[in-house]
């Protein structure tokens, strides 16, 4: 079998858990006999491979950054025209003998279509994360719910990173849940490091990744117990996070990394004591994972995806920070809880491989290539 | 002949309140920890679904066969507080029973504990005295069975529980005791004088656990079948034990559960050589026929038939060890108040919330659990037991 992947990010270049799922699963697939040949934009950094049954071949270039949220004026100008630059450019560019095509989310979904239709083949779309979840639920986009919207239409089978999702491709896409699969995303477990006594937050700071109500807890916990919090990640909001942070005067308790590389944020990953995901909405939290699988008790949103599929982790509603902080202070107060959660974690964390996310695609796969 | 000996535990936990981090040691007077708004409602559901239309069908079989068809019960002194306080005409029910002659009683622990488990027996006595007298205030009447919390049954407990008086003790028919013997026999303790009934898991299970269960070989189970299994058993004794709420709290009114309950009797009366016996019947009518030994403690909780239930992962252990040291402290001072809080925070099911054990049993737990998972229900635990401390 023979696919024809789309994606927009592939490591090193790395700006979501998209890229972290393209890469775990092609090269699955490989291993699996599928051939895959991956179609990204050209980066900074060349996206290379050792795997003889998979390309990665960089088209053009995009001037995007998939997960800004332009407003309405600038969509209409450069923002527009580059998504439909790099769309057509796909469509021109992939040519050959494949069984299907496989896009992830919405920037690739218009070449995905037009690519159903020049090849005469199946589409699979991935569903990663939708307008909704981006916008936190405040304000979606339209321009960018049509596109998906129609790319869901078109496609002949979708798989959502989690229950989560599936059930808003249905809600709010109006798509037919038969032809969605729910797959689970997994990770390449990280070593344990010695601990610190820190909190971690890892993300991009954004509406959709709630870091605001990281700091409200941060303010709660320190009442009662002295830790420092660690808040990594890049994002808008981050003039607005140091901000709060020095009204809830807790500037000095608080630490803004910026961009880590990808070095740093395994390094980090591994000292944390906790590691706090209050997302919004999560369609499902690759980070959460990573944490994990360093040894680190991690909490999460309810509106995660990861949360419907970890046992060995804390749920908390992302909005009520008592409880965040409840939770914050039994890991860091209790032995034996983070060492319950540290240890079982680990050992669920072995489910999660991507040999079987390569798996259950390929099922999918199945059934629509004749 | 073998005798069928059905018996049933009777018990309700008392569930805690939220209780967070920020509340340890805010109120010096407070020990309210027990949510009695969700025990209410959850103790009425159960009467309703259960408790009331299992006692009333009894009656009725007793009657009708001519006390002829028997049980016993275990009544934790929390499910008789429950009863007392929300819905008296449970325990007239169970008075009604006591009276066709027909039913009879086990001794416990009051608290459903794990103070079989401590280091000194002492709160394990005290505690089975308290139920002791309970016992005697119901019903005017003296058990000689025992049954610990959950079967759990080691040679300490065992010899405890002759020396205090009983005549029989109950626990789990597992292979680990047994080896190849058969459970439908009595054994002895090596330690001491006293007749154990070993519970048929087996056929236990087979109402327990899969009475509902579509992918089971044998579903749909009738009472016919049922019976004809028990036909089919050699041995003196088939020690049918389970949860009460087997009968339409586990498994449904919509089951079957209560047909097949309605015409269990009839159809093991069909077989001229079964009868059904009460627990001290039993131990009157037959003799034992070899020794167990038991020196790590066993019980019928999951698949492990130990004590990890409430003692198999660290949190567990903390939850206990604090539990332990504050009694110590306690017993010593003697604040009566004090002293019944923590009687009630031993209640194991408190310890059974916090199993991380996975698959199958985890299922299990999260069925009677009231928390998100067990990390949630330990942190709500402990932040409640140390604020207790704080208190003495």
């Amino acid at each position: 079998m023979k696919i024809a992947m789309i994606g927009w990010e592939y490591p090193p270049f790395k700006a979501g858990g998209l890229a972290t799922h393209c890469y775990g699963l092609t090269r699955s697939l490989a291993d699996k006999n599928i051939k895959v040949d991956f179609y990204m934009p050209k980066t900074k950094h060349r996206a290379t491979t050792d795997k003889s049954n998979l390309r990665i071949i960089e088209v053009g270039e995009a001037e995007i950054f998939p997960y800004d949220r332009p407003n309405d004026k600038e969509l209409g100008g450069n923002f527009f025209d580059a998504v439909y630059r790099y769309n057509n450019l796909l469509v021109s560019r992939v040519m050959g003998k494949y069984d299907a095509v496989h896009c992830h989310d919405w920037l690739t979904m218009k070449a995905g279509i037009a690519l159903k239709q020049k090849l005469g083949v199946p589409l699979i779309l991935s569903i990663h994360s939708t307008e909704y979840d981006r916008s936190g639920w405040v304000y979606p986009n339209d321009w960018f719910i049509n596109i998906e919207r129609e790319g869901m239409q078109h496609a002949d089978r979708i798989i959502a990173v989690s229950h989560f999702t599936k059930r808003i491709i249905v809600e709010k896409y109006g798509i037919d849940t038969n032809k969605i699969r729910v797959v689970h995303n997994a990770v390449y477990p990280l070593g344990e490091g010695k601990k610190r006594n820190l909190v971690l937050f890892l993300g991009r700071l954004t509406i959709q990744k709630g870091p605001e109500f990281f700091l409200r807890a941060a303010r709660k916990v320190l009442d009662f117990e002295d830790t420092k919090f660690v808040v990594a990640g890049m994002g808008d909001m981050l003039p607005k996070l140091i901000d709060e942070a020095v009204n809830l005067g807790i500037s000095n308790n608080v630490i803004f990394t910026g961009l880590l590389t990808e070095e740093e944020v395994k390094h980090i990953y591994k000292i944390a004591s906790v590691y706090v995901m209050p997302s919004v909405s999560e369609p499902f939290g690759i980070t959460a994972l990573e944490a994990i699988s360093a040894g680190t008790p991690a909490i999460v949103s309810k509106s995660a995806g990861v949360a419907e599929t970890f046992s060995n982790c804390l749920r908390v509603d992302f909005w009520d920070t008592d409880e965040m902080a409840n939770k914050i202070i039994s890991i860091l107060r209790y032995p034996p809880l983070r060492t319950t959660l540290s240890n079982q974690g680990k050992q669920e964390i072995e489910l999660f491989t991507w040999d079987r996310v390569a798996d259950k695609t390929i099922d999918v796969y199945r059934e629509v290539v004749s | 002949m073998p005798s069928v000996c059905m018996y049933f535990e009777v018990h309700q936990p008392v569930r805690l309140n939220k209780f967070s981090v920020f509340r340890i040691g805010s109120n010096k007077d407070d020990t309210n920890y027990f949510n009695m708004e969700l025990n209410r409602k959850i103790f009425e559901k159960v009467a309703r679904k259960c408790y009331l239309p299992t006692n009333n069908l009894l009656i009725d079989l007793i009657k009708k066969f001519n006390g002829k068809f028997k049980v016993s019960f275990s009544l934790t002194g929390t499910f008789v507080e429950y009863c007392e306080n929300f819905a008296p005409e449970v325990i007239d029910s169970f008075k009604e029973l006591f009276a066709t002659g027909s039913v009879d009683f086990i001794e416990e622990t009051y608290f459903h504990s794990l103070s079989g488990l401590y280091d000194d027996l002492d709160e394990f006595e005290d505690q089975i005295k308290m139920h002791r007298k309970l016992m005697k205030r119901l019903f005017n009447y003296k058990p000689t069975v025992f049954r610990n919390t959950e079967a759990i049954y080691d040679n300490r407990v065992a010899k405890k529980v002759a020396d205090m008086g009983y005549k029989g003790i109950i626990t789990e028919g597992t292979e680990k005791i047994l080896g190849w013997r058969s459970p439908n026999f009595m054994y002895k303790p090596v330690n001491c004088d006293l007749k154990v009934l070993l519970r048929n898991y087996t056929l236990s299970d087979d109402v327990g656990f899969r009475f509902s269960a579509r992918q089971w070989v044998s579903y749909p189970l009738t009472a016919d079948k049922y019976a004809t299994w028990m036909s089919n058993c050699q041995g003196d004794l088939i020690n049918l034990f389970m949860d009460y709420e087997t009968f339409g709290e586990h498994h449904w009114t919509e089951t079957g559960i209560f047909d097949f309950l309605s015409h269990f009797p009839g159809e093991v009366f069909k077989h001229n050589h079964l009868d059904f016996v009460t627990v001290s019947e039993a131990i009157q009518r037959y003799e034992t026929v070899g020794e167990i030994d038991v020196p790590w403690a066993i019980s019928w909780a999951d698949a492990d038939r130990d004590v990890s239930t409430w003692l198999g992962n660290d949190m567990q252990i903390a939850c206990f060890n604090e539990l332990k040291n504050i009694g110590r402290k306690l017993r010593n001072d003697g604040n009566e108040e004090l002293l019944q809080v923590w009687r009630k925070l031993q209640t194991s099911d408190h310890l059974y919330y916090v199993s991380t054990k996975g698959l199958e049993d985890g299922d299990v737990h999260a069925y009677f659990s009231h928390y998100d998972g067990p990390y949630e229900g330990f942190i709500n635990y402990m932040n409640i037991l140390q604020d207790f401390k704080q208190k003495i």
